[in-house]
């Protein structure tokens, strides 16, 4: 199933599909590892602010409105 | 004779660790003028040489994007270190090897220490150290700072690359791409005070992409129009 990293919940393992979005945030986002195929994990989502997630291994912490942009397949072994 | 060394890497790979390890207890707190970004400076001494050796703010890229970039980045461009350690987690190279790419693509004198080499290995992970080298045309040593391992080897890189500057690997980015750098960068050699700041087909390619900083630099040149009408 594809959706937004938004709406990941805590501690799934999903695959990024693509960013939606300008060039530069393309861009600045595979420079943090949001690539196709990328494997990701919301890791805490439990209050307003930022969501820590786990992309390739590194921790960062982004907004809401940026996860909605990064769509996923929860699907992570098709 | 004085080495100018640069710690660059991830966050989380071990540059601090390195950098403790290189320099012992006489590292430094120091700031970047008028930044608030800080930057550590110490000194090691091997085989005679004195070895100054900066850590740099942990990045994924040297893009524009953020001061901890910048900072990095202008360092390495406009301090120009004799040698730049790329550390790596070896236990990670896919998005670790980003950033060495861009270094590369800075004309830096590049050093890869392999950091986290045993965790690579209790993962399974078999590096062909020897044929990595010679992919990007670097030094490239396996390293376990926690405990010591490969320092030595390290040090020997460094002292070693600092002597000469023999990489010229470059990546291609394909035809039509290659073209517009090709053409960019000879507009740019017309500009003699740019094209001695910066490698040109560094410059080329972030004109390409619309890096802000680098198209600041290209606003102050006499030959702008001749350099921008080419990406119109």
């Amino acid at each position: 199933m594809e959706i937004p990293l938004a709406f990941l919940p805590e501690n799934k393992e999903a695959k990024v599909i693509e960013v939606k979005g300008g060039r530069g945030l393309v861009r600045r986002l595979s420079e943090l590892g949001f690539t196709p195929g990328a494997r990701v994990k919301v890791l805490l989502s439990n209050s307003p602010g930022p969501v820590l997630v786990d992309v390739r291994g590194s921790r960062l912490g982004l907004g809401r409105g940026l996860l909605m942009k990064i769509i996923v397949d929860t699907e992570v072994n098709s | 004779m004085t080495i100018r060394v640069a710690l660059i890497g991830n966050p989380n790979v071990g540059k601090s660790v390195i950098f403790n390890a290189l320099t012992g207890g006489r590292a430094h707190v120091g700031n970047w003028p008028g930044k608030t970004v800080e930057k550590k400076e110490g000194i090691c001494r091997y085989k005679g040489e004195r070895i100054e050796v900066v850590d740099l703010p942990g990045t994924y890229s040297l893009t524009a994007h953020s001061i901890d970039e910048l900072i990095a980045r202008d360092y390495i461009v406009k301090e120009k270190p004799d040698v730049v350690i790329d550390i790596v987690d070896a236990s990670n190279l896919e998005r670790n090897l980003y950033l060495t790419l861009q270094l590369l693509e800075l004309e830096a004198n590049v050093v890869v220490a392999l950091n986290k080499f045993d965790v690579a290995e209790s993962l399974g992970y078999e590096i062909d150290v020897q044929e990595l080298s010679r992919i990007l045309g670097v030094p490239v040593v396996p390293t376990v700072a926690t405990e010591g391992k490969g320092l030595r080897e390290l040090l020997e890189a460094v002292v070693e690359s600092a002597k000469g500057r023999k990489r010229v690997i470059t990546v291609s980015y394909g035809k039509a791409a290659e073209e517009l750098i090709s053409k960019i960068e000879k507009a740019i050699l017309k500009d003699r005070g740019l094209s001695s700041r910066y490698p040109t087909r560094w410059l080329a390619i972030k004109i390409l992409e619309g890096d802000e900083e680098v198209l600041k630099e290209v606003e102050r040149s006499p030959y702008k129009s001749e350099i921008l009408e080419i990406i119109q």
